[in-house]
């Protein structure tokens, strides 16, 4: 028969666990769990996860957008041409300055002025007004609605610049036999310096025979 | 702890991935035995007090696991008596654990112990605690290793790094004078 009493030594061992005294204060004991709680790790995610959530947060949602936006001004800046259009450059296939198409544009507007004009009637100011119309742009109007007109007769005189010139060149034709030889010699040389390439001394010919 | 209930290391391991709840109960079973350890083998409230906060809070903060063939209780211990020398040290104290003490000496008047008085141990919890601080620091703290943190001999040895050998004397030292402090308190 075994004794089962634990050895002397070890019943001393197991009087002191049973009678010993001595607790953590609670408030340590609340110290502790607080600060173990406040340590807890988050969990492990994937990159793909964390991605996710941090995007979901305010501050990466302004950061990430204010990213994106840095980079699609970025590309608009990579794309835009370097000689930028402006409004002196308006589509004109055919003109290369402002005053030049102004000149196309009062050019129809002087011609119909002097075609209405009695011939004789006011001999004086029917050969100015072409000029006039040439450095004197009506002031009366907006520069917004200049280029909405320019913008109208550039595209006019685009598509059909053969009839445009063959106008101006019977206008020639009319001034000449109304006797203002200048007036008919500014506006050639007008019609010379805005199209260079046309062959302007036949086509007036073959209209005279006309 | 039985079968059933998760051990020490997975609470660890789960109090390290996230699981708060984990931490509780690995505290629930480890903060008495850890503070009467401290409390024992300092003699002070308050410093066992302060380095029971830090040996918890110094597990809570670190990512080390226990290494080697330690467990988490053979680590926790480490971690307090590592902390408690640490304090001596910073404060001036010579290290009572390093006092060469001579058992065989301390033994001899044990000779005579009748085991009847076990029977008759103190209860008294003054009476026990003047009679912890009666005994040498070194056996003082393997008995407080072995009847508070359960440890047994090797794992005492490994943590004190002291041959098992000695281990085993200091403890029967202790717990025969303890038990003769204790009875003859009681007979008086």
């Amino acid at each position: 028969m075994t004794d089962a009493r634990p050895a002397p030594e070890e019943e001393v061992v197991k009087h002191f666990r049973e009678h010993a005294s001595g607790e953590p204060p609670a408030h340590l004991d609340a110290f502790i769990l607080s600060a173990a709680h406040r340590e807890t790790a988050t969990p492990k995610y994937s990159f793909w996860q964390r991605w996710v959530q941090a995007c979901q947060k305010p501050r990466w949602q302004v950061a990430f957008a204010s990213l994106v936006g840095v980079a699609l001004m970025l590309a608009l800046v990579q794309r835009t041409p370097e000689h930028a259009p402006t409004y002196d450059s308006t589509p004109a296939p055919n003109t290369s300055s402002f005053a030049a198409r102004k000149e196309s544009a009062e050019a129809p507007a002087s011609l119909a002025r002097s075609m209405a004009a009695p011939a004789g009637a006011k001999p004086a100011p029917a050969p100015a007004a072409p000029m006039a119309d040439f450095s004197a742009p009506a002031q009366s109007e907006s520069i917004n609605a200049e280029m909405a007109d320019e913008a109208k007769v550039s595209k006019k005189t685009a598509a059909a610049p053969s009839k445009f010139i063959d106008d101006q060149l019977r206008e020639v034709i009319r001034l000449q036999k109304a006797g203002q030889t200048k007036a008919a010699d500014d506006l050639m040389t007008t019609l010379h310096k805005r199209f260079p390439k046309e062959n302007l001394a036949t086509r007036l010919k073959e209209l005279q025979k006309n | 702890m039985s079968a059933s209930e998760p051990s020490d290391e997975s609470l660890l391991a789960r109090y390290r991935s996230g699981d708060g709840p984990a931490f509780e109960i690995l505290y629930a079973r480890h903060r008495q035995g850890l503070y009467r350890f401290l409390l024992g083998l300092s003699g002070k409230s308050e410093l066992a007090e302060e380095v029971y906060q830090d040996t918890w809070l110094s597990l809570i903060r670190s990512t080390s696991q226990p290494q080697g063939r330690a467990n988490f209780r053979t680590w926790l211990y480490q971690i307090a008596r590592n902390r408690l020398i640490d304090h001596w040290r910073k404060h001036g104290i010579r290290n009572p654990l390093h006092d060469s003490y001579d058992e065989q000496v301390h033994a001899l008047s044990d000779d005579s112990a009748d085991p009847e008085q076990l029977l008759s141990l103190s209860r008294d919890t003054q009476r026990l605690e003047t009679a912890l601080h009666t005994l040498p620091a070194d056996q003082r703290e393997v008995f407080l290793l072995r009847a508070h943190g359960d440890l047994d001999l090797p794992q005492i040895a490994t943590l004190t790094e002291t041959p098992l050998e000695t281990v085993k004397s200091r403890l029967r030292y202790a717990q025969q004078k303890l038990r003769r402090l204790l009875a003859e308190e009681v007979l008086t």
